[in-house]
């Protein structure tokens, strides 16, 4: 593919361990500026096709190119938020938003003024100087995300940043991600397994099957934005979300009755 | 209570009130303080009536001034000293390296665990009259048998330390293209932090009684010294002065690591 929107391109990408095949061929491709979530069971390898984004694993076939340029391993064209915050205990907020710069040398007057206005965008204002440990869950995965950022990625990914949170806190980081990425229209490849987070977030949903984990089916979300909380009760909304649990129930089931096998 | 001392020290600002409820705050402690050496008079002087067998607190403060002004006590304060913070400086710096190494490369790991392990569960301070006949009677024996009471558990909390270091961060920080020096200063180094510092304070329990009983088993001078002397001639408070300030010397210096970590480590709790 030539065409110049195209942002990341997977390349039927395969990832085995021992001899499960946790993903077989994946082969998509996702335009600049665009929001594209992943759902799908558990064990239907949709953290792994993130963590070979990422370059924090390696794939045994396939490539990934950003920009046209083939990955082969983690660097800060990519900011990764993770599931846990994993902020550094002894850093401050502000040292933990800069420890991307920092790795890449490039930590200066300049970028600390990036960085402050960073932390404003994610609503930690004034609370710079705190240490991890005085936040809660809330306003730490708003560090994580921040320190994604700091980088100015080409691509973000997300790999269930809220699942910790309790469920109004994150309905909140939903509303604050989609405004935060209204800002800066970054690429954002987003993990879930909550479907109408995936729904409310993206411009389209990639709904994986799994054993050998896969693309079942991409959904496009032709929803206006902005779009407020409440749109999670319209109609066309609900819609969308039946449509893909009824792509994953299946698989689903079989999951959690291998779980309690 | 702490509510009522702080609006004290609000309204009446200065150094009585603020004495006034430092005071409050540790009532129980100070109380408990004194009254023990109350009842420590009073069983020596009343009960016990022997400076033979057991000197009073005002008898000992007696000696300590006596030892001060002939300059003696500063003499064995020097000497002790000097062996504590050479045998204790050594050990700290070679048990963070060792420390290190043992963390960093699985031969060194392999080649030194049976030591650290075996020699740190050996009472190694019975081995003090060995080293003194290697060493000979001056400071240097004392050092030896200082560092290597201390040492281990340096070694020991150092590893430990480096090996806990959470995937997760180190993840964390590789996402970013980090290299391995990268990961070792900025994430394995400061999460072993709190570990080696109390492995650190460790030390200094062990250092103290190396050091005096090193100096139990042969030297010409130091507190250790002092008091086998006052013990020979049943000088019971010079030997209480000896063992006071002995008590003070470690008190202080683990209040003291316990400041500089609040001000190291000021992220943890």
């Amino acid at each position: 593919m030539t065409d110049v929107t195209v942002k990341l391109a997977v390349d039927r990408l395969t990832k085995k361990f021992g001899s499960l095949e946790v993903l077989q061929s994946i082969s998509a491709e996702i335009g600049r500026g665009e929001f594209v979530s992943i759902v799908g069971p558990s064990g239907c390898g949709k953290t792994t096709f993130l963590r070979i984004v990422g370059g924090l694993e390696k794939a045994n076939s396939g490539e990934v190119r950003l920009d046209g340029r083939v990955l082969t391993g983690p660097g800060s064209d990519r900011g990764f938020v993770f599931q846990q915050d994993n902020l550094l205990p002894w850093r401050t907020v502000l040292a933990n938003t800069e420890i991307g710069p920092e790795i890449g040398g490039y930590r200066n007057a300049d970028q600390r003024k990036k960085t402050m206005q960073l932390l404003k965008l994610v609503g930690l204002s004034g609370f710079e100087n705190y240490y991890p440990r005085q936040l809660s869950g809330g306003m730490r995965q708003r560090v994580n995300l921040a320190r994604a950022l700091a980088v100015d990625p080409d691509l973000l990914l997300m790999d269930e940043p809220f699942s910790a949170l309790d469920a109004q806190t994150r309905e909140i980081m939903q509303t604050e991600l989609l405004r935060i990425w209204e800002e800066g229209r970054k690429t954002v490849l987003f993990v879930t397994h909550q479907i109408d987070e995936a729904v409310y977030l993206s411009d389209r949903v990639f709904v994986f099957a799994r054993r050998p984990g896969r693309i079942n089916e991409i959904v496009e979300i032709d929803l206006p934005r902005p779009r407020p909380l409440s749109m999670k009760r319209t109609p066309e909304f609900v819609a969308y979300v039946d449509h893909i649990w009824k792509l994953i129930e299946d698989d689903v089931r079989a999951s959690v009755l291998e779980e309690h096998a | 209570m702490a509510d009522t001392a702080l609006t004290e020290a609000q309204t009446q600002p200065g150094f009585g009130a603020s004495l006034t409820s430092g005071l409050r705050a540790h009532a129980w402690g100070l109380g408990s303080v004194f009254g023990g050496l109350l009842l420590w008079e009073f069983i020596s002087r009343v009960i016990v009536g022997n400076k033979l067998f057991l000197a009073a607190p005002s008898q000992v403060v007696v000696a300590f001034i006596e030892l001060t002004r002939s300059g003696e006590l500063s003499k064995h304060i020097y000497i002790s000293g000097l062996e504590f913070l050479l045998g204790y400086g050594i050990a700290c710096i070679l048990g963070i390296l060792l420390g290190l190494a043992m963390a960093q490369s699985k031969a060194a790991k392999q080649a030194l665990q049976p030591w650290v392990s075996g020699l740190y569960a050996t009472p190694t301070v019975a081995l003090a009259p060995l080293f003194i006949l290697w060493f000979g009677i001056g400071i240097m024996s004392k050092v030896v048998v200082v560092a290597v009471l201390v040492i281990f558990p340096v070694v020991i909390n150092t590893e430990a330390g480096l090996r806990t270091t959470s995937p997760q961060l180190i993840e964390t920080v590789r996402s970013f293209g980090a290299n391995a020096r990268q990961i070792f200063f900025k994430v394995a180094l400061p999460s072993a932090l709190p570990f080696i510092f109390a492995g650190l304070k460790l030390g200094i329990g062990r250092g103290l009684i190396g050091v005096v009983v090193a100096e139990l088993f042969g030297s010409r001078a130091g507190l250790g010294q002092l008091i086998s002397q006052s013990a020979e001639t049943f000088n019971m408070p010079a030997l209480f002065a000896g063992v006071t300030i002995l008590a003070a010397a470690g008190i202080a210096m683990t209040s003291g690591f316990g400041w500089l970590e609040r001000k190291l480590l000021p992220w943890r709790e």
